[in-house]
């Protein structure tokens, strides 16, 4: 070590750091003076470890717990003098000391007392016998371990040899999407929905089993092409084995109601799951089993809320079965349809076959996507409190709720906050929705049907809401849509629709379609009114008059007959169109003054022909033309010439 | 929630505060109002400890009319700053009982019939501390309008037509300030601190 170096250590010559101020000053504290040192370092001896020494020594268990008594004491006192516990503890051992003084000058006396020594415990001194059960202990315990060894060599190698699953990678992929745990012996599971929200009381507790090695030799026999039979068994419940769903269905309403249809939706119900007969594979039975429970929970919470509500005509609620009416005269049947392997097995097998299906309505899988999104919206609503959550306060009322207080919110606006919509309304208010769209599309495609002049096209929304969408109309005719076209909204609500007409008018229609109908006629007639006066524009003709609501003729069913005056450039001719919603358009000419003028008794000059002449009526059917605007052009073409 | 005035209403020498309200509910239903339950305004003072300097008063007041709702008022001199809060700030005051003692002999209240006629809102208050009648208070609103100048004139016309000629009636003193401001339910709790510590101050009436 003739390049070792010598390195110094010592402490730094700072100060310890009592505080540093909010200005980064750093306050040190004072050194500690030489008998401040002292104290410090004599509070640090551990008098109580010479003291156990002492008393193993002595083996006198009195003078131990003495001892002991008398070191928490000195702990309380301490903060009276720094000496305090050092003095208590000498006082101590110096009272020891003198007693072992006495007790050994007595003892040497030998006349009270006499110092034996102990005799000690006489121990089993066959030490072949020990030697024996040792080995024979050792022997057995070889034994458990030489068998266990020779199973797992043995399982591993057949599993090897035969290609079979091995069950703790299942448990492991298992465990990645599963719940899993140990309880004494046996795995259980929980495939509920508690972690995700959901306050369902049924439980979904399964048991994860070894398969037998037989029965996957036997299923890997069966499909050797197929994939590995998995080593784990998971026995699921009973109530929740099998098949289940929400079927929802929208009908008529019909004389007897409570035998509606729940035999024709029970029948479409597949009884049991494809590859049933062979054991399925584990994942896919959870999941199906996940999903029975789902649509319990589900339809447990409808049924409640079914009878809760009291609406004016009261749902029912009959077995597994939810009537509510959504419009008047259609129905809304929400069923629980869930099949049992058992059930199915001993149900008369020619129940699958589908009778009497075909004029019933059809399940509405949308409204089921809709009650399964809206159930784990609650789910979610359930877990996910809104931001901020407070310290103190009460933590799953709405944000809203919660500014109420700070707001100072009145009593109406908390009576309106705690209004909350159940499930089974919103789910009836989309039926209603969807009905009110197809009938709304249904009269509109019926009009286009039936009017061919002019032409009614309708877009819709790609993107709409549950329970709004939004429909726009164009009426024009073809050849004449940059001349003119009338266009309106129509939002459809869940009972009501809501037009918005081109002259910014707002119409509120109910479910009844024939208003409807009634209005997109009136437009239609509107439009063709306002087209001939643009065509008229167009052509130079000039419009003396016009009346959307005239107030003559007969009385329309709907609306009013609508007319107009057109004169031609030069003034000689006229148009009149006059239209009625239930006749239909009626065009009128005259000329005045005509080209050959005769000197009556009455009229003897030609000025008076300038006051107009009478009408005669167009056969409109017999022109030439596409439609009506190109009629009405080719007329206009004709009226204008200078002949 | 809209423009709130109150008003006292005198108690005449030989009268019971029960027979001026029930004077006042028979105008009232003549006129076509309707009871619409019954209404609580209380208002507790809360003073603070010596040690933490000049003395402040806190006052935490209720009002039926928004039932989630702590109003807090802190008079601190000149100012006085207010607090809205909900209901978990009655349970904060307990906490701050050490710096902050309830003068329990304070606690007054107003409470009687609420009516609504048309857009007004009436309600009949007698005045309680410590279950000695102090007086009766007459809170109106006006529910479709905030503004106080806009529609000061329609209350005192409707005040005057309800309590009579002999009333003299004139916009709060708190209002004055506020008048071409957005009214807000504080204000009414502002009223209604005004007008509780008039009622403090005078000595007890006869019983109700």
């Amino acid at each position: 070590m003739a390049n070792s170096v010598n390195i110094s250590i010592e402490a730094p010559i700072e100060n310890q750091i009592q505080e540093i101020t909010y200005d980064g000053q750093e306050i040190y504290q004072a050194p500690l003076s030489m008998s401040e040192n002292l104290a410090r370092l004599a509070q640090k001896i551990d008098f109580a470890k010479s003291d156990d020494d002492y008393c193993t020594i002595k083996k006198e268990p009195e003078v131990e717990v003495k001892s002991e008594e008398d070191s928490k004491e000195p702990g309380y006192q301490s903060s009276q003098w720094p000496w305090d516990s050092v003095r208590n503890k000498l006082r101590d051992a110096l009272t020891q000391v003198c007693v072992l003084a006495d007790v050994l000058s007595i003892a040497k006396e030998k006349r009270y007392m006499i110092l034996d020594p102990i005799q000690a415990e006489q121990q089993d001194t066959r030490p072949m016998l020990q030697v024996y059960g040792r080995k024979k202990a050792l022997g057995a315990a070889a034994a458990v371990l030489l068998a266990g060894v020779e199973r797992l060599r043995a399982s591993e190698t057949m599993r090897l040899s035969r290609n079979m699953p091995d069950f703790h990678i299942d448990l492991l992929r298992l465990r990645q999407n599963w719940r899993l745990k140990k309880v004494s012996n046996t795995i259980v599971g929980d495939l509920s929905y508690r972690t995700a929200g959901s306050k369902f009381s049924q439980t979904g507790v399964f048991e994860v089993t070894k398969a037998p090695e037989d029965q996957i030799a036997q299923a890997m026999s069966l499909n050797a092409a197929g994939p590995a039979p998995s080593a784990l068994r998971v026995a699921v419940p009973p109530e929740l084995q099998g098949v289940a769903f929400i079927s929802v269905l929208c009908q008529k309403e019909q004389e007897d109601v409570v035998t509606a249809t729940l035999s024709s939706s029970a029948v479409n119900c597949p009884g049991s799951m494809p590859g049933e007969g062979a054991e399925l594979h584990w994942q896919q039975k959870l999941e199906a089993a996940q999903n029975v429970l789902f649509c319990k929970e589900l339809f447990a919470r409808l049924a409640a809320e079914a009878v809760q509500l009291d609406a004016s005509i009261p749902h029912m609620v009959v077995g597994n079965q939810i009537m509510a009416t959504v419009l008047p005269g259609i129905q809304l049947l929400i069923g629980l349809c869930h099949n049992n392997a058992q059930n199915s097995n001993s149900s008369n097998p020619d129940a699958v076959k589908p009778e009497g299906t075909a004029g019933k309505s059809e399940h509405d899988h949308v409204l089921e996507h809709s009650l399964h999104q809206l159930l784990r919206a609650v789910h979610h609503a359930n877990t996910h409190h809104p931001f901020p959550h407070p310290a103190t306060g009460p933590l799953g009322p709405s944000k809203r709720r919660c500014l109420a207080g700070p707001m100072a919110a009145d009593r109406y606006e908390l009576l309106d906050m705690s209004k909350e919509q159940s499930l089974l309304e919103q789910i009836i208010q989309q039926a209603q929705h969807f009905f009110m769209r197809r009938r709304s599309e249904y009269v509109l495609d019926t009009i286009a049907k039936e009017v061919k002049d002019p032409l009614i096209v309708s877009h819709w929304n790609a993107l709409n809401s549950p329970t709004q969408s939004c429909v726009k109309i164009n009426i024009m005719a073809s050849g004449y849509d940059a001349v003119c076209r009338t266009s309106l909204v129509v939002h459809v609500g869940e009972k009501t629709l809501k037009c918005i007409c081109r002259d910014g008018k707002v119409r509120h229609l109910s479910y009844e379609l024939q208003e409807l109908r009634d209005l997109i006629y009136c437009q239609i007639y509107q439009h063709q009114m306002t087209a001939v006066q643009a065509v008229g524009r167009c052509m130079g003709w000039q419009l003396l008059a016009s009346s959307s609501h005239l107030g003559s003729g007969p009385v329309e069913p709907l609306g009013n007959a609508s007319s107009c005056l057109l004169a031609s450039p030069n003034g000689d001719r006229m148009i009149a169109i006059r239209c009625e919603p239930s006749v239909g358009m009626q065009v009128f000419i005259a000329q005045s003054p005509r080209k050959d003028f005769f000197s009556s008794e009455l009229v003897q000059d030609k000025k008076w022909e300038n006051l107009g002449g009478a009408f005669k009526e167009i056969k409109l059917d017999k022109m030439e033309g596409k439609n009506f605007l190109n009629k009405m052009e080719l007329l206009m073409a004709c009226l204008s010439s200078p002949s | 929630m809209g423009v709130t005035v109150l008003q006292q209403y005198p108690v005449p020498e030989n009268k019971t505060g029960t027979y001026v309200i029930e004077l006042l509910t028979k105008r009232l239903l003549a006129l076509g109002a309707t009871q619409q339950g019954q209404f609580l305004v209380d208002c507790e003072s809360f003073l603070s400890h010596p040690q933490m300097g000049a003395t402040k008063t806190v006052h935490i007041l209720h009002n039926s009319e928004q039932p989630a709702s702590v109003f807090s008022i802190l008079e601190s001199g000149t100012k006085n700053i207010h607090v809205v809060a909900d209901g978990l700030f009655d349970l904060f005051m307990m906490k701050l009982a050490q710096h902050y003692t309830s003068k329990k002999q304070t606690k007054i209240e107003s409470k009687g019939p609420r009516f609504e006629l048309g857009d007004f809102c009436v309600k009949l208050g007698s005045v309680m501390m410590n279950q000695t009648f102090k007086g009766i208070l007459i809170e109106v609103e006006y529910r479709p309008c905030v503004m106080a100048n806009a529609v000061w004139s329609l209350l005192r016309e409707f005040l005057q037509g309800l309590l009579g000629a002999s009333v003299p009636v004139s916009p709060p003193q708190h209002l004055l300030s506020r008048m071409h401001e957005i009214y807000t339910p504080v204000d009414t709790v502002h009223q209604y601190l005004e007008h509780f510590g008039q009622y403090r101050k005078v000595t007890g009436l006869r019983n109700a």
